[in-house]
């Protein structure tokens, strides 16, 4: 017969309690796959939501850059026909920092100094904010405050000491809306109007002096053909007329992008031509009398095709002077992606605001959804609990610690949060990705943010195994805190 | 009841050679000496323990006070609800009571910590249940070595007792087995050979045979008695089974949470069929 002591029961290890919960999940296989299942289930979800939503973040990011880069020999051939209104100067002002180039212009063509120019540039962003605050409102609500004025009207309005009363008196009594500005900063501002107000004046002056002296070369061209030599001496007078049109930079990119809308419009009045009709017709299926411009772009969208399309047009004495397949097939190329830029544009709307950036819909749902697998995983891990009550109290009786019970439970739905985790994990973010790029299409592949993705994939995996373990906690406490008959009594 | 407690030896009289020596020849007299040179091993001070359901308490255990001495074999009988379980879980350390005491090895089961609840589970009592509560994921081997692991035996050493405990048992050769694979009798078996991985000082057997055919049942009192009488093993039964009146030294009976008489072997046979009648 052995010595008797009594001493602390020694700590099992957690080597050999995985061991003993991997055992454990291999036995209940069937089981454990259905836990996991509803944690996958789970965390797909989240991981859907979080990757569409990183996906469209960086797909609307990128569409913004592409669109503005895409627009800018639209926003020459505004700028070099006409000075625009008082309030589209202000805003061209207020959106400006103090390096960028309209900045510079508005300075040298108007001879401001640096002082005169701050002060033009404060005032200017304060304009700004009012009329933006007054335009966003509704239209009940604006008309009470400044009757039907719009723009720069608005500021006008407002200086007449009885309308501006009346607007402070009613905008007081609309609690939920603040004005952007102390008032008296306001009425201060207002009072300096009519300074801001001749400044803009002479802002658009000078820039009507300017697009006169650029007519002057321009001659009887068009402004897009005027633009098509922008690099050349079309450019210099540009330059010469008092616009800062970076010769490095933007001159170049505007002068592409004149050739290709030239290039386009030749292309397009090509429908003009019988013949070139009659070969479309053919390849799209339909009468030449329905064929449209769009049949033709997308006609050309193969090296062959615009070959033989180039021919047609010879057939039919169309000029082909300075065209050529590549030149037709990158044509068609960069129509396509304009028209899906837009396309993006529009589906990403509102995209990257709200929490994470899923907006306030998507992050409530994600969180009610959270809680629903929250509940679900404690069901099914309050069962395995449950129904392995004789087990648990065995263990007890063979002098298994309170802690190596609650380790094995933490443990094994630790185990089976990772493994849904992972899975779900990786199904959401093929799906979120799926449907995506088929909505936005391939074109946009490098604009997917894989890095964020990753870590997203990451935080879903861990974000699946807490949630597992911490439905694990509870009923694994209870569970080893009873005593072993009274654990082996409950069935 | 008095008059058969004062047959017991006392607390302080070790000679535990002397009792290995007189186990070696089972007669009536060396299992007299047996008992009285014996140290004691489990003693309850009057033990009660009463379950509240709602409003009604029922009073399971009325006050028990028993000594067992080391190497004995004890068979605890009595009409079901008669609080034979109870009684069980208390001296196994298993449930707490609500008055009295329960000292193995002259330790208060109330005082210790859970930690050394643990250790005393593990390390002084084996425990044999009617349903074997044989872990379901476990081999054979595993089940057997899962006490010892939770002791601190090291795995090869483990592994290796756990063979040879097997072998005690005639199942050497399922060590691999799942006890989906096995018949209730080797279950039993492998849960006997599992009570024994840490020798144990005690053995509780919670109607070892009830679940089992005659023939499976004969097999492991036939264990049973071979650990008592070779290797000196302490062994505390309930039983309705009367086979086990042959192999054991005291028949205690239980009735209505009390003591209802305690007996020797011999003086029981004398009257087995009045006892009968009366434990059903």
């Amino acid at each position: 017969m052995k010595e008797i002591h009594v001493a602390d029961q020694p700590w099992l290890g957690l080597k050999r309690t995985a061991r003993i919960t991997l055992d454990g999940i291999r036995y209940r296989l069937f089981r454990a796959s259905v836990t996991v299942a509803v944690i996958g289930v789970a965390v797909a979800f989240l991981m859907n939501i979080l990757s569409e939503s990183l996906i469209k973040r960086g797909i609307a990011s990128s569409t913004r850059d592409k669109i503005a880069q895409m627009r800018r020999v639209y926003d020459w051939s505004a700028r070099l026909t006409s000075p625009g209104s008082p309030e589209s100067v202000l805003t061209e002002l207020a959106g400006a920092n103090a390096e960028d180039d309209i900045y510079a212009e508005i300075a040298s063509m108007c001879d401001f100094d640096q002082a005169t120019m701050e002060a033009f540039h404060l005032q200017g962003r304060q304009a700004i904010t009012a009329i933006r605050f007054f335009t966003d409102l509704d239209y009940a609500k604006r008309r009470s405050l400044v009757h039907t004025a719009a723009g720069v009207q608005i500021l006008e309005y407002l200086r007449v000491p009885q309308n501006f009363e009346r607007m402070v008196a009613r905008l007081g009594e609309m609690k939920s809306i603040r004005f952007p500005s102390e008032m008296v900063e306001f009425e201060k501002f207002l009072a300096r109007w009519p300074e801001l107000k001749e400044r803009t004046e002479s802002v658009m002056v000078a820039r009507r002096r300017a697009i006169a002296a650029v007519s002057v070369p321009l001659g009887r061209r068009t402004i897009q053909q005027g633009l098509a030599d922008a690099d050349g001496a079309f450019g210099d007078a540009v330059r010469q007329a008092g616009f800062v049109f970076d010769k490095d930079g933007v001159a170049g990119e505007v002068q592409e992008q004149a050739r290709q809308l030239l290039d386009v419009l030749r292309l397009e009045n090509t429908m003009d031509g019988a013949k070139c009709r009659q070969v479309i017709a053919q390849k799209a299926n339909v009468m030449p009398a329905d064929v449209n411009v769009m049949m033709m772009w997308k006609y050309l969208n193969s090296k062959k095709f615009s070959t033989r399309y180039l021919a047609t047009m010879s057939e039919d004495e169309i000029d082909v002077e300075g065209l050529t397949p590549a030149r037709l097939v990158l044509l068609a190329d960069a129509r396509q992606e304009r028209a899906s830029l837009i396309r993006a544009e529009r589906l990403t709307v509102g995209a990257g605001k709200g929490f994470m950036g899923l907006g306030e819909r998507l992050g409530w749902l994600l969180f009610v959804s959270l809680l629903v697998c929250g509940i679900g995983i404690s069901n099914a891990m309050l069962m395995t609990v449950t129904e392995r009550f004789t087990e648990i109290a065995t263990l007890k009786c063979l002098g298994a610690l309170d802690g190596f019970i609650m380790l094995m439970f933490v443990l094994e739905s630790s185990i089976l949060g990772i493994v849904g985790g992972v899975f779900g994990a990786i199904v959401g973010a093929i799906i979120g990705l799926g449907r995506m790029l088929s909505s936005f299409g391939l074109r946009f592949a490098d604009a997917i943010p894989a890095g964020d993705i990753l870590i997203a994939i990451l935080a879903s995996v861990v974000m699946g195994m807490v949630l597992a373990a911490v439905a694990a906690v509870l009923p694994s406490y209870k569970a080893a805190r009873l005593a072993p008959m009274e654990a082996m009594r409950i069935e | 009841m008095e008059e058969k407690q004062q047959t017991r030896p006392e607390a302080d009289i070790r000679q535990d050679t002397a009792a290995e020596a007189a186990s070696q020849a089972p007669a009536a007299e060396s299992r007299k000496e047996k008992l009285a040179s014996g140290r004691v091993i489990i003693r309850t001070v009057h033990l009660k323990k009463s379950y509240i359901m709602k409003d009604v308490v029922t009073e399971a255990l009325r006050g028990m006070d028993i000594e067992i001495v080391t190497g004995e074999f004890i068979s605890v009988m009595g009409p079901s609800g008669s609080g034979k379980s109870t009684f069980f879980n208390m001296i196994g350390a298993l449930d707490s009571p609500t008055s009295g005491r329960v000292f193995i090895d002259e330790v208060d089961v109330a005082q210790l910590t859970a930690e050394e609840l643990a250790y005393l589970r593990c390390h002084k009592i084996g425990y044999i249940f009617q349903s074997y509560n044989l872990i379901k994921y476990m081999t054979a081997l595993e089940n057997v070595t899962t006490p010892m692991a939770f002791g601190g035996v090291q795995p090869d050493e483990a592994r290796e007792r756990g063979m040879d405990l097997l072998d005690l048992v005639g199942l050497k050769d399922r060590w691999h087995h799942r006890p989906v694979e096995m018949s209730g009798g080797q279950q039993q078996r492998v849960a006997i050979a599992r009570s024994l991985s840490n020798q144990p000082s005690v053995l509780l057997c919670d109607e070892p045979t009830a679940n089992l055919d005659l023939h499976t049942g004969q097999e492991i009192l036939d264990i049973l008695e071979k650990l008592n009488t070779e290797k000196n093993v302490t062994i505390i039964c309930a039983t309705h089974d009367h086979r086990m009146m042959d192999i054991c030294d005291r028949l205690m009976w239980i009735r209505d949470g009390s003591i209802d008489r305690i007996a020797l072997r011999e003086d029981v046979h004398i009257e087995i069929g009045e006892i009968g009648g009366e434990t059903e």
